[in-house]
C-alpha cells in the first residue's frame, strides 16, 4: 500500500501517532488480523485494521472521530496476534490525547463520559467508586432505571451494600497532585 | 511465603467475594497476605486510554507502595491491576524519560525491581500444584467446568509474558488438582467487554452471550472466573442473553479461589458463594459439594 504521500500536514499527523504511541505502524502489513480477533469490531465499528490504514494516509480527522479507539478496552487480542506486535491500546491512548489537545468532540460521547466519570472518581477518592460511577452515569444518561433490577438483586443477594453507592472516602492527596501536576504539564488548567 | 497483596478497588465492591475466598484460600496455603492499606487505583482502562502520563503514575505510585515493603512479590488478584502495573514498571524501565516525569509526579523514586504476579499463575506456579493437591479434603468430583481466563491477565503476550495466551493452562491443571470435569472450549480468553458494560451494554450483552452459549453447548456445570468484572457481566447480563435466546440460562460464575476454598474444606459463606446473582449454591448441593 501507498504510505505517506500526503501533504505535510498529513504526514505530520502520522509521524506524530507513530512517536506518541511509540508504535511502527509502518510495519503494518494490513493482513487484518487485529480486527478479525477484535471483540468490538463490527459493521459500525471499523476495528484496528482500517484505524491504522487511516492513520497511515494520514486521514486526521477520520482518524480522531473513528469509533474503534473509543471502543477499545485494551483486551490486547490484536498484539497478540499481529505478526508485527502493533501494540493497539498505546495507539488508541495516542488518539485520545490528541483529540482532548485539539478539542474534538468524542465521536462516543457515553463511552467518553463513563471513563470521565471514572476519572473524576479516582481523581477525588483515590480509589474508584464504580457503583457510583455507574448511578451518574445512569443519570447523566437520563436513563435512571437502567440495571436498577440488576442492582436491588446484587443487594438482595449481599453482592455490593447500600453503602458503597453512598460512601466517598476521603480524598487522597497524592492522586489529586498527579492529576493536577499531569494537568498542569499538558498545560492545561488543573 | 509473605508476599505484597494489592487487591484493588473493586475488590472492595463488587469483587468482595474474590477478596474474600483469596484471603481464606492463601491462608489455608500458608500464603501471607500483607495488605499496605495505602495503594490507589491503577486507572483502569478509562486512565489508560485517556492520559498515559497519569496511568502510569498510579501504578508508578503503587510500585512506589510496594517497594517500601519487604515482600519483593506482589500478587494482584484483579486482571487488569495485575497488567497495568507490570507494564508501568516494564514501560519505565524500557523509557527513562517516562521515569523521570512520573517520580517528579508521585515525589519518589522507583528501583523497579519488584515481581508482579496475577493471582492465578502466583497459586500455580510459586504455590504449585503438590501443595494445592496436599491441602484438599473434598475434591470436586463430578463437578462439570470451563475455566475462563479473559484478557486482561494474559493478553498481549508481550505484556503479560503469558507463554500461551490462546491456550492458557494454569487454572485448567489448578482445577483438575481439586478433582473437578475440566470441559475444554474455544472461548477461553474471548472478551466479555469489560467496561463497555455501563456505556455499551448492547455489545456486552452480545459478547457475553457467546461465551455463555458456548459453555452451555459444551454441557458445563458454571464457568470458572478469575476476574470481578467477568464475572460481574456474566452474572448480570445472563438474563438479557436468555432473553433474546428465549430461553433461561443458570450457568453459576465462580471465582477459581471459591472452588479451590470449597475443596478445602472451608466453609461456603466465607467464600462468599452465597452472594452471586446465579446462584451457585444450589448446583453445589446438588452434586453434593456442599453440606
Amino acid at each position: 500500500m501507498i504510505r505517506m504521500t500526503g501533504a505535510a500536514a498529513e504526514k505530520d499527523f502520522s509521524s506524530r501517532v507513530i512517536e506518541e504511541s511509540g508504535q511502527n505502524l509502518l510495519a503494518c502489513l494490513q493482513c487484518g488480523k487485529c480486527s478479525g480477533g477484535c471483540p468490538i469490531s463490527s459493521e459500525e465499528v471499523g476495528g484496528p485494521r482500517r484505524l491504522i490504514a487511516e492513520i497511515l494516509y494520514g486521514s486526521k480527522r477520520q482518524a480522531l472521530e473513528d469509533p474503534t479507539w473509543w471502543y477499545c478496552v485494551a483486551c490486547g487480542t490484536c498484539m497478540t496476534r499481529c505478526p508485527v506486535e502493533i501494540n493497539m491500546y498505546a495507539v488508541a491512548t495516542a488518539l485520545a490525547e490528541m483529540a482532548e489537545r485539539e478539542g474534538i468532540a468524542p465521536s462516543e460521547p457515553d463511552i467518553h463520559l463513563f471513563e470521565e466519570l471514572f476519572l473524576k472518581s479516582v481523581e477525588r477518592y483515590g480509589r474508584a467508586k464504580e457503583l457510583k460511577v455507574g448511578v451518574s452515569f445512569n443519570l447523566r444518561t437520563r436513563q435512571p432505571f437502567k440495571d436498577l433490577a440488576a442492582g436491588m438483586a446484587m443487594m438482595k443477594k449481599g453482592m455490593i451494600s447500600p453503602l458503597d453507592f453512598l460512601k466517598g472516602g476521603r480524598s487522597d492527596e497524592r492522586v489529586a497532585r498527579i492529576f493536577s501536576r499531569a494537568h498542569r504539564k499538558a498545560g492545561e488548567q488543573p | 511465603m509473605k508476599v505484597s497483596y494489592y487487591p484493588g478497588c473493586s475488590l472492595e465492591s463488587i469483587g468482595k467475594s474474590y477478596d474474600h475466598s483469596t484471603r481464606e484460600v492463601c491462608r489455608a496455603l500458608g500464603v501471607e497476605l500483607e495488605e499496605a492499606h495505602d495503594w490507589v487505583c491503577c486507572g483502569s482502562s478509562a486512565g489508560l486510554k485517556m492520559n498515559k502520563l497519569v496511568s502510569t503514575a498510579l501504578s508508578g505510585l503503587n510500585l512506589a507502595v510496594f517497594e517500601k515493603r519487604e515482600p519483593s512479590d506482589v500478587v494482584a488478584p484483579c486482571p487488569f491491576c495485575y497488567r497495568r502495573l507490570a507494564s508501568a514498571q516494564e514501560e519505565m524501565r524500557q523509557d527513562p524519560k517516562l521515569k523521570g516525569e512520573v517520580q517528579e509526579l508521585i515525589e519518589a523514586e522507583l528501583s523497579g525491581k519488584l515481581q508482579v504476579h496475577n493471582l492465578v499463575d502466583f497459586l500455580r506456579r510459586k504455590v504449585g500444584l503438590e501443595a494445592i493437591a496436599a491441602k484438599l479434603k473434598k475434591p470436586l468430583a463430578g463437578l462439570k467446568v470451563v475455566p475462563y481466563y479473559g484478557c486482561f491477565m494474559v493478553k498481549p503476550r508481550q505484556v503479560t509474558g503469558c507463554e500461551n495466551p490462546e491456550n492458557p493452562t494454569s487454572m485448567d491443571e489448578i482445577l483438575r488438582a481439586l478433582g473437578a470435569e475440566v470441559l475444554d472450549w474455544d472461548f477461553k480468553t474471548e472478551c466479555c467487554g469489560a467496561s463497555l458494560t455501563a456505556s455499551k451494554t448492547g455489545k456486552v450483552v452480545e459478547l457475553t452471550g457467546r461465551i455463555v452459549r458456548e459453555a452451555a453447548f459444551r454441557g458445563a456445570d458454571a464457568i470458572v472466573v478469575a476476574c470481578q468484572l467477568c464475572q460481574a457481566n456474566l452474572d448480570m447480563r445472563q438474563g438479557e442473553v436468555g432473553k433474546q435466546d428465549q430461553r433461561e440460562y443458570q450457568l453459576p460464575i465462580v471465582y477459581f479461589t471459591q472452588l479451590m476454598g470449597l475443596a478445602f474444606g472451608i466453609a461456603p459463606a466465607a467464600l462468599g458463594l452465597n452472594h452471586h446473582l446465579v446462584d451457585p449454591v444450589a448446583l453445589l448441593e446438588k452434586k453434593g459439594l456442599i453440606g
